[in-house]
């Protein structure tokens, strides 16, 4: 690379602007690990902006004197996500009111960078060479096209894997790795394995480019009908058939075939039986990552296909068209008359759905009540107000005077209650004499005798009170 | 009632009270039963539109077939004024530009995005505050005709709904072009 083009990615390649960036530590610390450790996706706002609160409050505890980070976690969001610096996607999903951000690939690079910085005590070079001699075998093989040669070369391979059959059965320890060959050979796998993961952001990206170079082709056609219909149909399989669609395709389908599945499961879990390799937990899940990756890429991917089949749809391309040719001569009168008073002419359409309005549904006329407003009160005059009469509440028992009535009347006999009323005297007044008119029970009959009349006298509180009543006959049954 | 009739009759009342939208819960039972729910509408002369891959469906007043009488008129037309016109049609253009930019998801703009796509072409003030005021009227009146839509918690920011494509669309723009063109001439010839 000449001094002019690193130059140029200095100045404008977003990763290095992010390492150049006066947060940069703030920046690859937390969005590494939000989107690169931990593996998220596309994230609604508020679920970052929690999380990077949280990161700015204990990098501002350690030293509460002089925070280091003073703006609110929104603010610095929406700057990494600017263009100016475009470390984030911003977007706003279907259906959904929230920003989303997602990491893009410059994210990726930057941080992995940082990563390999780290120095590494032991670099294992020998499992390389073994899956670089591995990749030369596969491209020689799959380009040979003599199937003589091709036979040959699995021959030979047979016999290679007899003779090590035999090796073992002579000596059962042969062909066992020591632990630094596999240290070695985990080494590589591990970083492989992270690699690939941080890959399908730029696949994902690779993939928007790969659309947005369609659309813009398709855009600025000035050909002929024949050659824009060629053009849409190559653009309609360019994504799937390009380079790139067809690796990830690929590899999509060995992820997700069972065999493949279970085959990296069993192999994962073998790994970290191997005690003295130490093996990161997280390595033993990788492939289900890699799903989870891959199925977000895989759902980009649709829906770019999607919407770029319906735009190259021939009838959509055509409006589409027609109506920026249209919005151009508008905004070219619209201009012209710009200095003048507007024109009362305007576009005339119809309405989006029926207006139905029930005419019972709506009050005609409703009376509000006059509300009067009278602050001037007469002051009240002090009054003793005897309180106790609320505590006092008296209930008067009636199973209590059931039975009086069956302590005082035998079976089937009768009695007067004026006669009942002086053997117990009336303790609660006017309510005890209802509450005997009032009895219901089984074995109680309560009868008036209008013809007759009555007058029982009682105390109540304290002062005597006389009852005139018809006659109250009490009989038990 | 069963079922179906339910979900037929809940369609049609939710194709009267607007535009319905793939997002919403009515859109499935409105696909299933798109035939029973175009038999209602056609015999008081509307048409289902449905749009499956955009995703939104709507009522439209069936043409007339040739030497037929129009029957009355179900559907209200509006006449938008200029300044309310000129804003839709410009957002018309923003959506094919999103669109041919291959971005994902819903276009979204925000009160400073609109005034800028619109002051060019408004009379030169030094009242900022009333040119501000016109441009939240238009933008109040294409919320209530469905075009625009606030974002739930966001003030000044609207979503532009994908419904302005089959509104708005090469024969009413070029119905305005025409009108539009007539009177810039007619108002040269007066001078």
């Amino acid at each position: 690379m000449d001094y002019a083009a690193i130059d140029a990615l200095r100045e404008r390649h977003p990763a290095w602007r992010m390492l150049r960036a006066t947060h940069a530590p703030l920046l690859l610390s937390f969005l590494g690990r939000f989107f690169v450790d931990e593996g998220h996706g596309a994230s609604p706002e508020g679920e970052i902006i929690d999380a990077l609160d949280d990161e700015l409050y204990m990098r501002n505890g350690e030293d509460p004197e002089n925070p280091r980070f003073k703006r609110a976690a929104a603010d610095y969001l929406t700057e990494w996500a600017s263009t100016d610096s475009g470390f984030l996607r911003r977007f706003y999903p279907l259906g959904t009111d929230e920003i989303h951000y997602d990491a893009t690939p410059a994210l990726e690079k930057a941080y992995s960078w940082v990563q390999s910085l780290h120095a590494r005590p032991f670099v294992g070079t020998e499992s390389r060479l073994q899956t670089a001699i591995e990749l030369l075998r596969q491209i020689a093989q799959g380009t040979e096209v003599d199937p003589e040669i091709r036979l040959a070369e699995l021959q030979r391979r047979k016999q290679e894997i007899e003779r090590e059959i035999e090796q073992i059965e002579a000596d059962p320890e042969a062909g066992l790795l020591d632990i630094t060959a596999v240290r070695d050979r985990y080494q590589q796998f591990s970083s492989t394995a992270r690699e690939l993961l941080a890959d399908f952001r730029e696949v994902e990206e690779n993939f928007r480019a790969l659309d947005r170079s369609a659309r813009e082709r398709i855009a600025t056609w000035k050909g002929s009908k024949g050659d824009l219909l060629e053009e849409l149909v190559s653009g309609r399989s360019r994504i799937d058939s390009s380079d790139q669609g067809r690796s990830f395709q690929a590899f999509y389908d060995m992820l997700l075939s069972s065999s493949g599945q279970e085959e990296l499961s069993a192999l994962l879990e073998r790994l970290t039986t191997i005690d003295e390799l130490k093996a990161d937990r997280s390595i033993r899940t990788v492939h289900h990552g890699w799903a989870e990756a891959a199925e977000r890429t895989q759902l980009t991917v649709r829906q770019i296909s999607e919407q770029l089949r319906r735009f190259t749809d021939d009838q959509i391309w055509l409006e589409n068209r027609r109506v920026l040719d249209l919005v151009r001569e508008i905004e070219g009168t619209a201009l012209e008359l710009r200095t003048g008073a507007p024109p009362e002419c305007g576009l005339e359409l119809e309405q989006a759905g029926v207006d139905v309005s029930l005419p019972t549904e709506r009050p005609l006329h409703s009376v509000r009540p006059a509300s009067e407003v009278d602050s001037l009160l007469p002051p009240a005059e002090q009054e003793d107000v005897d309180t106790s009469v609320l505590a006092d509440q008296v209930i008067v028992d009636p199973a209590r005077l059931a039975a009086r009535l069956r302590n005082l009347v035998p079976e089937r006999g009768t009695a007067l209650l004026e006669d009942v009323v002086t053997m117990y005297p009336v303790e609660h007044g006017a309510a005890e004499l209802v509450g005997y008119l009032a009895l219901d029970t089984d074995d109680i009959e309560v009868t008036t005798d209008e013809q007759e009349e009555t007058v029982i006298e009682y105390d109540e509180a304290g002062r005597s009170m006389r009852a005139r009543m018809p006659r109250v006959v009490v009989r038990r049954r | 009632m069963n079922p179906d009739e339910r979900a037929v009759a809940t369609s049609a009342i939710r194709l009267m009270q607007g535009v319905v939208y793939q997002e919403s819960d009515a859109w499935e039972d409105l696909l299933r039963h798109r035939g029973a729910v175009r038999d209602h509408f056609a015999v008081i002369g509307l048409d289902v539109v449905i749009d499956d891959d955009e995703g939104y469906a709507y009522l439209r007043t069936t043409e007339p077939e040739d030497g037929d009488e129009p029957l009355p008129r179900v559907i209200r037309r509006r006449a938008l004024t200029y300044a309310d016109s000129l804003l839709l049609v410009l957002l018309r253009k923003r959506m094919v530009e999103f669109e041919s930019a291959g971005d994902q998801g819903q276009l979204v703009l925000t009160q400073d995005e609109i005034l800028e796509m619109i002051r060019l072409f408004l009379a030169h003030s030094t009242d900022e505050a009333r040119v501000l005021k016109q441009v939240d009227t238009s933008v109040n009146r294409l919320v209530s005709m469905g075009f625009l839509r606030q974002l739930r918690g966001r003030r000044d920011t609207w979503e532009v709904r994908r419904i302005l494509k089959a509104f708005v669309d090469g024969q009413t723009l070029s119905d305005f072009s025409a009108k539009l063109a007539e009177y810039a001439n007619g108002g040269a010839d007066d001078e």
